[in-house]
């Protein structure tokens, strides 16, 4: 009898025995090798978290020489669903990525490591939500960050994509080195490396650091602001199939961080909650504000990826509020919507990565105001980009209304609180939410209508036409996804309540009663959904009925009696969302460049005229700290002076003060 | 099921009530109440030209427009009896099913080419998000005041309190009655009888639409108003028995639409520059009925 950590160590096994195979294997099957060790990888964890889920944890322990110590292989519910979430966008990411490596035929070796690195990918994601050691955490969590940035630079040909992928690189080390102070901290505090150390040191101290610490370790990799600006860099440059899986997954990872210091915590979860909170809604807000104005379709998307961060850490601002106030319904809507939107949100942003993806391989460029009409050439991906941004916006009958609907029911249930910081505070969390919401059907009208709809802006070189079946079927199989979570919301809802009555376990939580009215809200809303539907082919119904037999004419479109339109006067995305622009223009910083026809220029020659969008936190505070810092380390420019001599130096003077050092005891 | 008939009895006389009070105000006899009625009538009998441009969604999205304004008036209760339609948190869902219709409506403006169709689309999705948070801080301060957090329930609890929450409804009129005009695209935020394309908001978005989808968008217009109505009456009715409840309603209707006709025909439109900062003045009514709320419910101390 095999136990099931067995499943582990074959997973194991098998991926080196992939990795090293794919070398020796015929260029056309390397990406049905990938697919095949993702696909075994997905299911030897899927099984083991679905057996946590339906049953108990499951603890295993390697032993890792003396140092480490025993490494404890610890999977909850909160990794299984996690675990779960990250199998499914991969799998769907390795057979639609298999579509899209088609149009790049050119080296073997690049698609050698790209396999291998998407394999390693997968599985460090996994591994990141099962391991429980600090130090086998972290190389999990670097493997993967080392792994997702090879993939990000495929192109490497591209000097703009090297750049992103070093600025990726930077700032997720940034990240590793906040989280190791945290458990380095933790390590001399408890001498354990164990997360249940997490525990023992929240019971003891003050939490406020600890948690400050590793939100910002992982809220770098989520992409809070003001610690997000690696993500719009990164996503454009990947290629759709891995910017897909990262904006889906890995961001995820840094909530899924979050959620479990944030179980250890011991005390001050109303100001932890309230902290949260407020950077979450500025987050969502500033997101889904710059998610409008950009032009580039990949970067829109990024930043909507931080607005929906925001989304879900509102819901972990609540949660964390209803622990401190003791209001179990707060904790279960806040928790329970956050894991929920965890789950849609990577459903739908791989789904949107996909499409948008098609798009550039048809048509090679990221510029939607160069786009339109695509429609008609490509309308299948045009119908999933669409149902990808009516989930997005939140609407029903998609799954992003289910989420949403929890986080927004949460605020409505925060407001009965009796303190008034977090009344006001709700409140005007609650306001913006409903903005992000009004912006983002601003943002993916614009983003849809640009890119599918009207007529092509530009002439293409060659026609757009649709992608391969290999590309659509994974998008199709995540619309079945969302219509579940919409339609049959109960069978999320049960693992979710399970996962969180056992998360915060030192916390007298009961399943609470009015937690399930809740969820009968929501199997009701997928029936009202179902209701809605209904009348909606009713009312076509009775349209093809009436207009059967009138007469149908195809004309121009009306242009107000002007006779000679031509399709550059189309309404771009550009000038859609001016307006808005213009009234954040504090936040949303545009610069411009043009020349201005000088006083004695008589004949003009033709000029360009271009304008770009800059990150607020990037250019207005990130950049300006990193350049005091290179200003102040320019003055020990001489230590590294290129002379082998200095650098032998260096390391005697290094030797000898060591052993100085020991020897007069100051050191041990 | 009482609150979906009576608004479809009060969308058919409301736009009908405008127009006459904007004639009758001009010196003009005006047309009978029934003509923005037998419009649609002849709309849905004629047949319609399509720009050679435009795609399915284009067809499609006056249903979807159409579909989301039935439902969401299936949402809106009548004083003591439910929309047919009600659960915890249902006022998320009527703002939410009203979006999905706005959504179509602007990508199928979209859909024609036509540059004038676009910026009415840019501005009717910038307004209406600026009209977003004025609603949800109106519900829930509401929500805050009665504890309850359905449509029918915070109305019908709304004045058992004090007398001051006449006070905080009257304020919450106006917002409603505000959020109405930016949903519906009226007199301060947009002009249905202006001339020219460059000025109009909504008008320019159907300006390709003919015959049955015309009709059918007009319709929604029509029962967009009375479903705003029907909130505000809400706000006032309460526990009243329906006596003296059906003929209130249909007094604060008319009442409501004799008001949208006299600001019609007595002020100009806003600049379009100046649109967004009125909608941020909605905003801070509505925090002000929160605060007041506040005071109301002893939480301010």
């Amino acid at each position: 009898m095999f136990g099931l950590d067995f499943l582990l160590n074959i997973s194991s096994f098998l991926t080196i025995i992939a990795i090293i195979s794919i070398f020796f294997i015929p260029y056309r099957y390397k990406a049905h090798l990938a697919a095949s060790a993702v696909l075994f990888n997905a299911f030897a964890t899927s099984f083991l978290a679905l057996h946590v889920l339906t049953g108990n944890n499951l603890d295993f322990l390697v032993s890792a020489g003396s140092f480490f110590g025993n490494i404890s292989i610890h999977i909850d519910d909160l990794s299984a669903w996690f675990i779960l979430i990250i199998n499914f966008s991969s799998i769907t990411g390795v057979f639609y990525g298999a579509g899209y490596l088609k149009a790049y035929k050119d080296s073997s070796a690049r698609l050698n490591l790209h396999w291998i690195l998407f394999i390693l990918f997968q599985l460090s994601m996994v591994w990141v939500c099962m391991l429980q050691h600090g130090f086998a955490f972290l190389v999990a969590w670097e493997v993967m960050s080392l792994s997702s940035m090879l993939l990000v630079i495929y192109d490497h040909n591209n000097p703009k994509t090297i750049r992103a992928g070093i600025n990726y690189l930077v700032q997720m080390h940034i990240s590793v080195a906040f989280l190791s102070v945290g458990f380095i901290w933790i390590y001399f505090q408890t001498s354990s490396f164990n997360f249940q150390g997490i525990e023992t040191f929240s019971n003891s101290t003050n939490n406020i650091l600890l948690f400050l610490i590793f939100f910002v370790g992982f809220g770098i990799k989520a992409g809070f602001i003001p610690l997000h600006t690696w993500l719009p860099h990164a996503h454009p440059a990947a290629p759709s199939h891995v910017s897909g899986v990262m904006s889906g997954v890995i961001v995820k990872l840094g909530i899924y961080g979050i959620f479990r210091v944030a179980s250890f915590l011991g005390s001050d979860f109303i100001l932890l909650g309230e902290i949260v909170l407020t950077i979450s809604i500025i987050t969502g807000i500033y997101g889904i504000l710059n998610a409008a104005v950009h032009r580039d379709f990949k970067r829109m998307l990024a930043y909507c990826t931080i607005e929906n961060i925001g989304i879900i850490g509102i819901g972990i601002g609540l949660g964390m509020i209803g622990i401190g106030n003791g209001s179990s319904l707060l904790y279960y809507l806040g928790f329970g919507g956050a894991l929920l939107h965890v789950l849609n949100h990577s459903l739908f942003k791989s789904l949107l990565f996909y499409s948008a993806g098609s798009v550039y391989q048809q048509t090679h460029t990221r510029d939607m105001d160069k786009l339109g009409g695509l429609i008609k050439s490509m309308p299948q991906t045009a119908l999933l980009f669409l149902i990808g941004a009516i989930a997005i916006a939140g609407i029903p009958p998609f799954n992003g209304f289910i989420s949403e609907f929890i986080i927004y029911s949460g605020l409505v249930e925060g407001l009965k609180s009796n303190n008034l910081d977090q009344i006001s505070l709700i409140v005007l969390t609650l306001a913006g939410i409903s903005m992000i919401g009004g912006i983002s059907i601003l943002t993916f009208t614009k983003t849809f209508g640009t890119i599918f709809l009207g007529s092509a802006r530009e002439k293409m070189h060659h026609k757009p036409q649709e992608v391969s079946y290999l590309m659509l079927i994974p998008q199709y199989f995540i619309i079945a996804a969302m219509l579940s979570v919409s339609f049959v919301p109960l069978f999320y809802i049960k693992p979710i309540s399970k996962i969180l009555h056992g998360l915060f376990s030192h916390f007298e939580i009961s399943e609470p009663s009015a937690f399930l009215s809740y969820s009968e809200n929501l199997s009701k809303i997928s029936i009202y959904s179902t209701l809605f539907i209904g009348i909606i082919v009713l009312v076509w119904t009775i349209r093809l009925y009436v207009v059967r037999n009138k007469s149908k004419k195809m004309e121009p479109t009306w242009g107000c009696s002007y006779t000679a339109p031509n399709t550059r006067m189309q309404y771009t995305g550009k000038s859609f969302s001016k307006p808005l622009g213009k009234i954040f223009s504090f936040l949303l910083i545009e610069r411009k460049q043009f020349h201005e026809i000088d006083n004695g220029e008589i004949f003009p020659v033709s000029r360009k005229y271009a304008t770009f969008y800059h990150d607020f936190f990037e250019t207005r505070i990130i950049d300006r700290i990193t350049q005091r810092i290179i200003y102040a380390v320019n003055y020990f420019k001489f230590i590294q002076n290129g002379r082998m001599q200095s650098y032998v130096l260096y390391g005697i003077v290094f030797i000898i003060a060591i052993f100085i050092l020991t020897f007069l005891d100051i050191i041990q | 099921m009482l609150s979906v008939i009576l608004i479809i009895l009060a969308g058919i006389f409301f736009t009908g009530i405008v127009i006459r009070t904007k004639s009758i105000a001009s010196g003009r006899k005006g047309p009978g109440l029934l003509q923005p009625i037998k419009d649609v009538i002849r709309l849905f009998k004629k047949g319609s030209v399509y720009s050679e441009t435009t795609s399915f969604i284009f067809q499609i999205a006056p249903t979807i427009y159409f579909s989301s304004i039935i439902m969401a008036m299936l949402v809106v209760p009548f004083g003591q009896s439910k929309g047919l339609i009600s659960f915890n948190g249902d006022f998320i869902f009527f703002a939410y099913v009203l979006a999905l219709g706005k959504f179509f409506s602007i990508i199928s403006a979209l859909d024609t080419g036509s540059s004038f169709e676009g910026m009415g689309a840019s501005r009717e999705a910038l307004y209406s998000m600026f009209a977003e948070p004025a609603f949800f801080i109106l519900m829930g301060s509401l929500a805050i005041l009665t504890g309850f957090s359905s449509f029918q329930e915070i109305f019908s609890a709304l004045h058992l309190g004090s007398y001051v929450s006449y006070a905080i409804a009257t304020l919450a009129t106006f917002v409603l009655l505000m959020v109405a005009m930016v949903e519906n695209s009226r007199m301060p935020i947009d002009d249905p009888k202006t001339h020219l394309e460059l000025t109009m908001v909504h008008e320019v978005m159907i300006l390709d639409n003919s015959g049955f989808d015309l009709g059918l968008i007009l319709t929604a217009g029509y029962l967009k108003f009375a479903i705003f109505g029907a909130l505000i009456f809400n706000l006032f009715v309460g526990m009243v028995s329906y006596q003296y409840a059906i003929p209130l309603f249909f007094a604060i209707e008319a009442f409501m639409a004799v008001l949208v006709g006299l600001i019609e025909s007595f002020m100009a439109r806003f600049r379009m520059s100046h649109n967004a900062q009125f909608i941020v003045a909605l905003t801070s009514v509505a925090l002000l009925i929160f605060f007041g709320v506040l005071l109301v419910s002893g939480k301010f101390l």
